[in-house]
């Protein structure tokens, strides 16, 4: 799903107008297209990974447009977004192309050519094991061989259920990787009571404690409300020893005593600072600003003993992520384990930073944990933020290689067993 | 924090950790080394890049493919590289220093699979099933080892799957107006360049050249003619007529979604016979002829004018044996022993025919039956329609890239076993199944497509 494919029209006759399409039906059976527009050159060839593309949902050299650009049918309901949830098949994408610049109705047109591309979040190999001890909603992906492989704890956000994408992607990638719901989870539905910090700790030691995984290398990725825990469990927990943490549109604005429960609570006490834009969007961005400077609010960054990664969007609409970032770098220069800090900040990129190649949404319906649905702003216009979900999930991917795969490790102990 | 034992794998240890074997990674600090392969699933004439990374430096290391053929049996290659001084291998850039194969070979792991020791003899890696890929298990072990002293030795693994069929190819069975086939269309709405595909005398419906004809964008029609359930007649002998082969030329050239003046046909082995045959029969015009290793002429004796055979058995005084047992059929594919009637007239030939020759050919008179061709063409003035492809150390069985030859392989089993030597040496004929798939496919475009 983040591997790059190259789309070739060949045998058209020279600089002939096309248009070339995308469609896909995601598991809501709701319909997504793409388009752009070219001119075959003088051989009659088409290549979108080194032409222009003069319009259409994306202009430009765009090597994959065809699939960032994906909008909703025309007559959609509005505020959708494409989320898969069942990562055991692959995302369909039907490729053709059309004589002409079209636009619209490319249901009713016979296309010239088509191809259809399977794009897949599971490699070959790659095992799928749904984790209920302990009432963990969770799924570990395994890659193939023996391992002991490298691990990943990795939350989502305010909109729970159990998340398998991103994990699925980081176990191709060769880390064993476990997806939490922890907004979602069983125990939660049941009882009405949000999990504590025992929950995190148990999803913890089922990486820790897995005869493939190797226990000493283990990192926490996080997006949105999934950073607030990474914070906790990184600097507060005794059970955590990450060897590295990212946390991407996120923040460090939170009550540092208590759990997820003392947390929705801070929120729920701010949200008179809730906004909205002129088509009644929600914008949360303010609930956790203006950075405050009352510490026992703030998880002590200057404390944190492992490298940490920050992905923000300047134009996240519903966190302060870039605020925080920047107060985050702060206080670690102050407490001088800022060496353990990169900051990735992404302008005109919204709250969604996703793998990559995933439509940008900027604004969608969303139930919050507070079961109130409403159409959130997330922002980011659609090419910045495209272009900064390809690059942050390269340098995470490196960053997560590097201090995971590579060096730097605790050093040897002892010799007893020789 | 509890102290876990841990072994420093600084390289001064080297010899301690190779005495240690596979429990040192289990027990270290560091994770094992990671294996890709990109990508994880592609077209089986797709190369696939193979990296190992985080292995220690300058170090002997195996890398091994391992699979399971539809009937079960295993198959496996490796080859032996030392790391790099970064600790990487990487199988499009370092040579293999033994094992299956030898050199830079990308791909040697794929057409460099034996069946494993133990296994039955006379195997042959044949797909029957083409909507199911090859799951191939690749992994990188400590040492220069055999796949067999390594079991469970694995330091990683990554797994790989290699299709026969794209997605959204259309696999339609045919058994319509007498014919028994199978026809793939490519995705899309066409029209489509087309092929009619035609194997040897071993009979049944092998689909798999014409699934990957179908990824390539051509409408492809695996035709049956011999030994079929669903064909007509007594066991061993060619019961279809001239006419069977002109309705499935036909029903090619007039499918909707074909276009009807862009057909080609390609045959091996007695699939050239059928194909050149045909070609020059009216009714059937194809824009080009493939032709790997087979005769001008029928090698078993025509029982009607409309093509049909005598039983294959009835020519078998003339199959040798040589002195390991092993039949081929050279000598009564050599024009000179070829039934007279039969004896294709090649001068009539109007379309492009390219002859894949291999030099190496232990079951066909290929060499002397593609001489044949080249001389009746000139002869006619037709040389601007001939090609040749000639192969030295290539066998028989000149196939799809990147699947391993078999040199010999079971020809019957009743009423007793026999085995058929095909030729072939395992690398050369690896590099001309690479090179003249490549070549076959120019060939196809520019004749069916400009």
């Amino acid at each position: 799903m983040d591997e790059k494919f190259i789309v070739l029209i060949q045998n058209a006759p020279p600089g002939f107008k096309l248009t070339v399409h995308a469609f896909h039906q995601c598991e809501d059976r709701i319909k997504w297209e793409a388009f752009g527009h070219y001119t075959s050159d003088a051989t009659g060839t088409v290549n979108v990974s080194e032409d222009l593309s003069l319009g259409g949902t994306y202009s430009g050299v765009e090597p994959m447009g065809l699939l960032w650009s994906l909008i909703p049918v025309p007559g959609s309901k509005p505020g959708l977004r494409m989320r898969k949830l069942n990562v055991q098949t692959p995302m369909e994408v039907t490729i053709s192309v059309y004589q002409g610049h079209q636009t619209e109705g490319f249901v009713d047109l016979v296309s010239l050519a088509s191809v259809l591309v399977e794009r897949w979040h599971m490699a070959p190999g790659i095992r799928r094991i749904p984790i209920t001890e302990d009432g963990l909603s969770a799924t570990l992906f395994l890659p193939p061989g023996p391992g002991p492989f490298p691990g990943i704890l990795d939350l989502w956000g305010g909109g729970g259920k159990l998340v398998e994408y991103r994990s699925a992607l980081l176990a191709c990638h060769g880390f064993a990787s476990l997806a939490l719901d922890y907004l979602t989870n069983k125990v939660t539905i049941e009882t009405g009571n949000f999990v504590d910090n025992k929950y995190f700790e148990a999803a913890y030691n089922v990486l820790q404690q897995h005869p493939q995984v190797l226990g000493s290398r283990i990192a926490m990725v996080g997006l949105s409300l999934g950073c607030a825990i990474t914070f906790k469990m990184a600097i507060y927990s005794e059970v955590f020893k990450l060897s590295c943490a990212v946390c991407i549109s996120g923040s460090h604005v939170q009550p540092v005593a208590g759990s997820l429960e003392h947390i929705m609570d801070y929120f729920k006490e701010n949200a008179w600072k809730t906004r909205f834009s002129e088509e009644n969007e929600t914008i949360v961005r303010d609930l956790l600003l203006p950075i405050t400077t009352d510490t026992s609010f703030k998880a002590d960054v200057g404390r944190l003993q492992c490298p940490l990664l920050l992905v923000v969007g300047e134009d996240d609409q519903n966190w302060p992520a870039y605020e925080s970032a920047m107060d985050i770098k702060e206080m670690m220069e102050g407490a001088g384990n800022s060496h353990l800090l990169t900051v990735l900040s992404y302008p005109n990129t919204g709250h969604l930073i996703e793998p990559p190649f995933t439509p940008h949404t900027r604004a969608s319906n969303f139930m919050s944990a507070a079961s109130h649905k409403s159409t959130y702003l997330w922002g980011g216009e659609k090419v910045a933020h495209s272009h900064a979900q390809e690059d942050a999930w390269r340098k995470m991917l490196l960053f997560l290689r590097e201090n995971l795969y590579a060096g730097r490790n605790p050093v040897l102990t002892s010799f007893s067993h020789l | 924090m509890r102290l876990k034992p841990c072994f420093n794998l600084h390289r001064n240890l080297t010899g301690l950790h190779r005495a240690v074997g596979a429990v040192r990674w289990r027990s270290s600090c560091r994770p094992a080394p990671l294996l890709t392969a990109a990508p994880v699933r592609a077209l089986i004439d797709e190369q696939i890049s193979i990296k190992g990374h985080f292995l220690l430096p300058s170090s002997p290391v195996t890398v091994c493919a391992r699979m399971h053929s539809e009937d079960g049996d295993l198959w496996e290659a490796f080859a032996h590289y030392n790391t790099n001084a970064d600790g990487t291998v990487n199988l499009s850039r370092d040579h293999s220093i033994g094992g299956s194969y030898m050199g830079c070979e990308p791909m040697g792991l794929f057409w460099g699979l034996q069946p494993a020791p133990g296994a039955r003899e006379g195997l042959r890696l044949r797909k029957k099933y083409v909507d199911t890929p090859y799951v191939v298990h690749i992994s990188v072990l400590d040492g220069h080892v055999s796949p067999s002293e390594a079991q469970g030795a694995e330091l990683a693994a990554v797994t790989a799957e290699r299709w026969y069929m794209a997605p959204g190819v259309r696999r339609i069975e045919i058994r319509q107006n007498t014919l028994v086939g199978t026809l793939f269309l490519p995705p899309g709405p066409g029209p489509f360049p087309a092929m009619l595909d035609l194997w040897g005398m071993g009979g049944g419906l092998v689909e798999y050249r014409s699934a990957l004809f179908a990824s390539r964008g051509y409408a492809s029609f695996s035709l049956a003619y011999i030994e079929h359930k669903d064909l007509p007649g007594p066991k061993n002998c060619l019961n279809v007529d001239d006419s069977y082969f002109k309705t499935a030329f036909h029903l090619l050239r007039d499918h909707p979604q074909v276009c009807a003046d862009r057909v080609g046909m390609i045959g091996l082995s007695y699939g050239v016979y059928l194909a050149l045959r045909n070609a020059t029969q009216p009714g059937v015009k194809p824009s080009c002829l493939i032709c790997i290793n087979g005769p001008v002429g029928s090698t078993i004796k025509l029982s009607d004018a409309g093509g049909r055979t005598e039983n294959i058995e009835s020519n078998n005084k003339y199959w040798e044996y040589d002195d390991q047992g092993l039949v081929t059929f050279k000598e009564i594919s050599s024009p000179a022993n070829l039934d007279p009637e039969s004896k294709v007239k090649i001068e009539n030939i109007t379309c492009p025919l390219m002859y894949i020759e291999g030099e190496d050919d232990q079951n066909a008179s290929s060499t002397d039956n593609a001489n044949l061709i080249e001389e009746t063409l000139r002869a006619a003035d037709k040389s601007h329609l001939f090609t040749r492809l000639s192969y030295p150390g290539a066998g028989h069985l000149i196939e799809p890239p990147y699947s391993p030859n078999s040199r010999i392989s079971l020809w019957r089993v009743k009423p007793e076993k026999v085995f058929t030597l095909w030729g072939g040496h395992l690398a050369p004929h690896a590099a001309a199944q690479e090179d003249s798939w490549k070549k076959m496919l120019e060939f196809m475009e520019n004749n069916l497509r400009r």
